[in-house]
């Protein structure tokens, strides 16, 4: 019996000592604010793959299985992933996630866009009531993320706080500079409207003072219909816009139809993390976008 | 209750968006039907019309409620809103009314384990558990109907649903039922009498495009014959959807096999069986194709009128339009041949279908 014990306490006694908090998050971009934050005190999963719609996920029971030992789930929030990511939480039966600290929904802190004033209805499309979602493309909000994710992760294990908060700060100085040098690019390429196919750029072009006022979407969540793509095309053409971006959660199909009408200049892009397989960080996703806008001047 | 005072109280409280403390989720939908058959099932019997009719209808109207009720517990009601015909005072009348489909209370608080209590689909296969709003084809396949009702396997129970601490999806459900209502086949005089039911269901990642899902289901108790039902089932489907362009494309293929048997002192046991495999294609962002074969063979049938022993099967193709999520259409042809024959004595049916989905408020994501 004592060798039994013994040998529970030695392998065991690691484990106890140096377990890692167990972070999912919705998508890889926060997934990628989490390891910056964390480093090597936690382990952290997206569900969301980075090519994947987060508005639509389909709810699999292995994800399930996934959440049942996790400490802490991170979302964009705004009911972004409601839909799916609420059944999975019940269905992983983690007692842990039953507390309010467990999970956390970071949009609507980082002050969000689009908050519609009036009384919402579904003929509007899929419009979210608490603002627009998507603020994974502006770097001050990264920034800011990093710090509400580090308190958080304190809050559950405040042995590492001063650590987390720390890799938080630095994080956040960092796009700091990196915001400033991107925005002189931007400026630099004389671009002041893109067209999008989603409203997922909408933090992005605030941050960086360009216009995105124009969707390939006739309304949120509804895909282009042939009427629309003659308003936009008009659009483009009244106002001199060349510039389309895609993001690559969507078909591009129509590209070849935007480059002979108005002579666009369309890119594919990705918009999250892993969104391509060389882009693992927010700053390389940031830079795909600085750099696909750069290229199509 | 009274349907003007149900509805009187749902505009009340209903209103999208505004889901908070007090007011719970609350979503309505509603499912129009077009049949056209050359079974005039109205025929068959003018007396008791009580059976599919053709042209327009609204199939059934659901109103679903479910909130946190505190912090262990989470309570589900689901009202259903149909017709049936009634011929009682000579002329046929379509009578409308409102039932609980569903009302139970679900709480997490022992770890690794849902339970469940209330009225709820008995987790028999994968099929059963699903609302007429979200069945894969207009009707459940001909085993279920025939098997278990128009309605399946809804009782008021106990359950609890336990994950298997093992590296994949493995969960174990066990249900106590009290064997009345709706369910004849567990329909015992004895009050004390109830239906036990297990089922186990496992999925696999075998990418992450592609899963695989495989369980299994017995049920016994008592029926109203004073003797036995059994029924056992046995499901598999494969599920794929790519993470590149996964809003434009999927395909699921389900399988699924239900058995019944019943005894009854002195005479041999009835047996029915029956198989159902059905595909799904996903071939555009707002269209899928769809494709079902399913059979029914019974013997010894208790009730050679309504079940006769005789081998069923029905082949089905849809086209289905969905626009968004909150709204599907449904054009199905269905031919079905064996079981029960027509009034003018064809023993062939083909039926073509066009069914309208809508949904307005909270309403939540079906399982996968």
């Amino acid at each position: 019996m004592k060798i039994f014990i013994s040998a529970f306490m030695i392998f065991s006694f690691p484990w106890i000592v140096f377990a890692k908090l167990q972070v999912a998050t919705s998508t890889p971009d926060l997934a990628a604010i989490v390891k910056k934050v964390g480093q090597d005190h936690v382990d952290v999963f997206s569900i969301a793959k980075g090519t994947q719609d987060p508005h639509q996920i389909e709810a699999k029971p292995s994800f399930m299985i996934k959440l049942r030992r996790v400490d802490l789930v991170v979302e964009h929030g705004l009911d972004l992933e409601s839909a799916w990511m609420n059944p999975l939480i019940q269905g992983s039966r983690n007692l842990k996630l039953a507390s309010q600290k467990a999970v956390l929904e970071l949009a609507a802190e980082l002050v969000p866009l689009e908050v519609p004033k009036e009384n919402l209805t579904r003929a509007q499309g899929d419009v979210h009531p608490g603002g627009n979602p998507h603020f994974q493309l502006d770097p001050i909000r990264i920034g800011q993320a990093s710090l509400l994710i580090a308190k958080r992760l304190g809050e559950i294990d405040p042995s590492q706080k001063e650590f987390y908060l720390k890799n938080a700060e630095s994080f956040n100085q960092h796009l700091h500079e990196k915001a400033n040098l991107w925005k002189e690019r931007l400026q630099k390429t004389g671009i002041t409207e893109v067209v999008t196919y989603h409203k997922t750029f909408v933090y992005f072009c605030e941050r960086f003072q360009i216009q995105c006022l124009v969707q390939l979407e006739p309304k949120p969540g509804i895909p282009p219909t042939a009427n629309h793509l003659l308003s936009v095309i008009d659009q483009m053409k009244k106002r001199k816009l060349h510039v389309v971006l895609i993001e690559n959660i969507y078909s591009d199909s129509i590209k070849s139809k935007l480059e002979q009408a108005v002579s666009a200049k369309v890119a594919h892009v990705p918009v999250y993390v892993e969104g391509e397989p060389e882009i693992t960080t927010n700053e390389q996703l940031i830079e795909r976008l600085v750099s696909a806008i750069e290229s199509l001047k | 209750m009274p349907l003007s005072i149900f509805l009187l109280l749902f505009s009340m409280t209903v209103s999208a968006f505004a889901q908070n403390l007090k007011t719970p989720n609350i979503s309505a939908n509603a499912l129009f039907l077009y049949r056209n058959s050359n079974f005039h099932r109205e025929d068959l019997d003018p007396v008791n019309p009580d059976q599919d009719r053709n042209g327009f209808n609204l199939r059934e109207a659901e109103f679903q409620f479910d909130a946190d009720v505190d912090p262990y517990t989470r309570m589900t009601l689901l009202l259903a809103i149909h017709s049936s015909y009634d011929a009682s005072g000579g002329a046929v009348e379509e009578v409308w009314t409102i039932e609980p489909e569903e009302g139970f209370v679900e709480s997490n608080t022992i770890p690794n384990t849902t339970l469940k209590f209330g009225k709820f689909k008995a987790t028999m296969g994968k099929h059963n558990t699903l609302h007429t709003h979200a069945y894969p084809f207009i009707d459940a396949p001909l085993a279920h109907v025939n098997l278990l009702g128009d309605e399946g396997l809804v009782d008021v129970g106990l359950s609890s649903a336990i994950l298997l601490p093992i590296p994949w999806f493995s969960e174990v459900t066990l249900q106590y039922l009290r064997g009345e209502g709706e369910n004849s086949e567990f329909s015992s005089p004895t009050t004390s009498d109830g239906v036990g039911l297990a089922h186990w269901k496992n999925l696999f990642d075998l990418t992450d495009a592609l899963t695989f899902e495989i369980g299994a289901s017995y049920a016994r108790g008592e029926n109203s014959l004073a003797g036995t039902t059994t029924l056992t089932g046995a499901d598999l489907t494969f599920k794929w959807r790519p993470t590149e362009g996964g809003k434009y494309h999927s395909l699921s293929w389900t399988t699924e096999y239900l058995a019944r048997n019943q005894s009854q002192p002195g005479v041999s046991d009835e047996i029915g069986n029956g198989l159902a495999t059905w595909v799904q294609y996903q071939f555009a962002e707002r269209w899928a194709t769809t494709y079902r074969y399913d059979n029914l063979i019974v013997e010894n049938s208790f009730d050679p009128i309504n079940l006769p022993n005789d081998t069923w099967s029905r082949n089905s193709v849809g086209l289905n339009y969905i626009p968004t999520e909150f709204s599907s259409y449904k054009l199905e042809f269905n031919q079905r041949t064996g079981g029960i024959a027509s009034s003018t004595g064809e023993t062939t049916e083909n039926a073509l279908f066009l069914q309208a989905n809508f949904t307005i408020g909270a309403h939540p994501s079906h399982a996968y």
